[in-house]
């Protein structure tokens, strides 16, 4: 469970940007930069779900679109990403067990099943 | 068989312990790593390529008189084939990258002498062990021992971080630890699934034994220690989810020691990155998860470092970065591609060192790495400062440098392997990486000087004036002469496929 309200904690710590804004100083150079990242992981993301063409051209159409609306409703992502991707040991352990899982669970099953 | 083969590991081990022992003889300590230093990047270049058996043990095929007195179950199994010793194979790939790895060795180990009034000893003696270790990596063909050489890099990497006395160094090298406690046994545990299947960790046998269907390529066991080793792989390159850990340990070392640790993990990734493309580049997913983990760490590797304000960790994260496009090689799988990717390698070698060094010139003079605090820089020494921005552009893809060459090779591979996505892709990232390049360079060196700024009265040190100046020339002969590394590269690259 501790692990799990980590979870939530951080999760609602995003949502409080303000608050993060006031400690930081916001300068012409950090609002250029995050706007250059926001839009770079936005046009990337989308990109590279064109990707999935190779598989299926509706699923292509449907995970651009949604993706698009998730991306856009969920703007600035940059702020969220950057939490999520500090130097925080939980975070880091937390991520690369989700790979772990992830990694193993595709190849494991997605092979003998396939 | 070949002397100067383990001599490429044996001197730097034995530099290290000898180090280990003259530690606070100063002079000595100088001496013999100044010598060692320049003997390093010699000795690939007088070595013949061929392989080496430890203990002489050559495979029983090789030797017909001994395989004659062997029961006919032997000679007639894949037992006459397999290798029974460690074996070292040196070529023109490892040629390259252990020259390479010389140079910077040398610059690393040199600037290190020169620029620190206290000689460190333990700092020399992991310096030349993790040297020792990477160069073991790179001539294996045993993936058991690779493993090994594996651990004891990580363990030289965080030795280096903690002799670093920056902030927080103790805390990050801690962490990088306690995250290779998740990776490095999950490898371990890969290699152990593979050496159960097949009854050999010599990557050369393995392949043998798959291919041969000596063992079901498919089986639960093979697919399960692909999963484990592509995670140890993650781990031991620092692509995500290992990305923020890897830029904390780059950014944590002192600037000349920054710049053996990424060149540590490009040698790493490249080495069982090889391994992993020969042992299961049969699987269908197989490109498709390097293309994904790739396609993460440059989109992440940018987007993070256009956000610091630390310049040490927005290089860090440009060289995280920087490592997808080496991914991407081995993703795509075409000759092309996979000379791309390890002419990247090779570039990346040598920019991020030039990087470093020229950035780590401004945290000698002035003890600060916040670009916020800096500024006026160029008044201080114009030429490093020109020196710096042209490496820079190097990094960046800007024609005519080695970088450019080697991102417009995987662009092309990209697109003749039909995903012009992957090709748009890295181009932004370029266009990125040339942003975070020349807001980290605005600050420090164009932006004006503040007035607090304490410190630029000392000299920069003729040590790294120079090592940027050979670096940067390796650049520039790369990016106008690529054919002198990618022709020996692509006929690997075509052995590879």
């Amino acid at each position: 469970m501790g692990y799990y309200d980590r979870i939530v904690y951080s999760l609602r710590n995003v949502t409080n940007i303000k608050g993060k804004l006031k400690r930081d100083p916001t300068t012409n150079e950090s609002v250029s930069s995050a706007l250059a990242a926001e839009l770079t992981i936005i046009s990337t993301l989308l990109i590279a779900s064109l990707l999935l063409r190779h598989i299926n051209i509706v699923l292509t159409i449907v995970v651009i679109l949604g993706l698009g609306l998730i991306l856009v409703t969920n703007m600035p992502i940059i702020p969220k990403l950057k939490r999520e991707q500090s130097d925080s040991l939980e975070k880091m352990t937390f991520y690369a067990i989700l790979t772990l899982g992830i990694l193993i669970t595709l190849i494991y099953w997605g092979t003998t099943n396939v | 068989m070949n002397e100067f083969i383990p001599l490429m590991v044996i001197i730097p081990i034995a530099c290290a312990l000898l180090l280990n022992l003259f530690h606070k003889k100063d002079k000595t300590v100088i001496l013999m790593g100044i010598i060692v230093a320049i003997v390093l990047p010699i000795i690939p270049l007088i070595a013949n390529y061929g392989l080496h058996y430890f203990g002489g043990h050559a495979p029983l095929i090789t030797n017909s008189t001994l395989l004659s007195t062997l029961p006919s179950t032997i000679q007639n199994s894949a037992l006459a084939l397999f290798h029974p010793a460690v074996t070292y194979s040196y070529g023109a790939l490892q040629k390259i990258f252990i020259f390479i790895l010389g140079i910077i060795a040398f610059f690393a180990i040199f600037n290190s002498l020169s620029q620190n009034k206290k000689v460190s000893g333990p700092l020399m003696f992991l310096m030349f062990m993790g040297t020792a270790a990477v160069t073991a990596i790179l001539l294996s063909d045993d993936i058991f021992h690779m493993y090994i050489f594996f651990e004891i890099s990580a363990l030289t990497q965080t030795g280096i971080i903690l002799t670093s006395k920056t902030e927080n160094n103790y805390e990050t090298a801690l962490k990088y630890m306690i995250l290779g406690s998740i990776g490095g046994p999950l490898l371990l545990l890969g290699i152990g699934f593979v050496l159960g299947a097949v009854g050999s960790v010599n990557i050369t046998d393995i392949v043998y034994a798959i291919s041969h269907n000596l063992v079901d390529p498919l089986s639960p066991t093979l697919l399960f220690a692909f999963g484990l080793i592509f995670f140890g792989w993650l781990y031991t390159s620092g692509l995500p989810p290992f990305h923020t850990i890897k830029s904390g340990v780059y950014s944590k070392a002192l600037p000349n020691a920054s710049v053996l640790l990424q060149a540590f993990t490009v040698i790493i990734f490249i080495a069982i990155g090889i391994a992993i493309f020969r042992i299961f580049s049969y699987l269908p997913f197989f490109k498709t998860l390097i293309v994904v983990f790739s396609l993460i760490a440059m989109v992440l590797g940018v987007t993070m470092a256009i956000m610091q304000t630390d310049f040490r960790r927005m290089i860090a994260f440009l060289a995280v970065g920087e490592l997808g496009y080496i991914g991407l090689g081995f993703g795509l799988a075409t000759k092309l591609s996979i000379t791309a990717g390890l002419f990247q390698a090779v570039n990346e070698l040598v920019i991020t060192a030039l990087l470093f060094i020229g950035f780590g010139t401004i945290l000698y003079l002035t003890k600060i790495s916040d670009t916020r605090k800096l500024g006026g820089m160029i008044q201080h020494n114009s030429i490093v400062a020109i020196m710096v921005l042209i490496g820079g552009f190097a990094m960046a893809g800007v024609p005519p440098l080695n970088g450019f060459q080697s991102k417009l090779m995987i662009i092309q591979a990209s697109l003749q392997s039909g995903f012009p996505e992957i090709s748009i892709i890295a181009i932004l990232v370029s266009i990125v990486t040339f942003m975070v390049f020349m807001k980290a360079y605005h600050s420090i060196y164009l932006k004006p000087k503040p007035n607090d700024l304490v410190g630029a009265d000392k000299l920069v040190p003729r040590s790294s004036i120079a090592a940027i100046a050979i670096l940067l020339i390796i650049c520039i002969v790369l990016g106008l002469f690529p054919h002198l590394v990618t022709d020996n590269i692509s006929q690997f690259a075509m052995g590879l496929i």
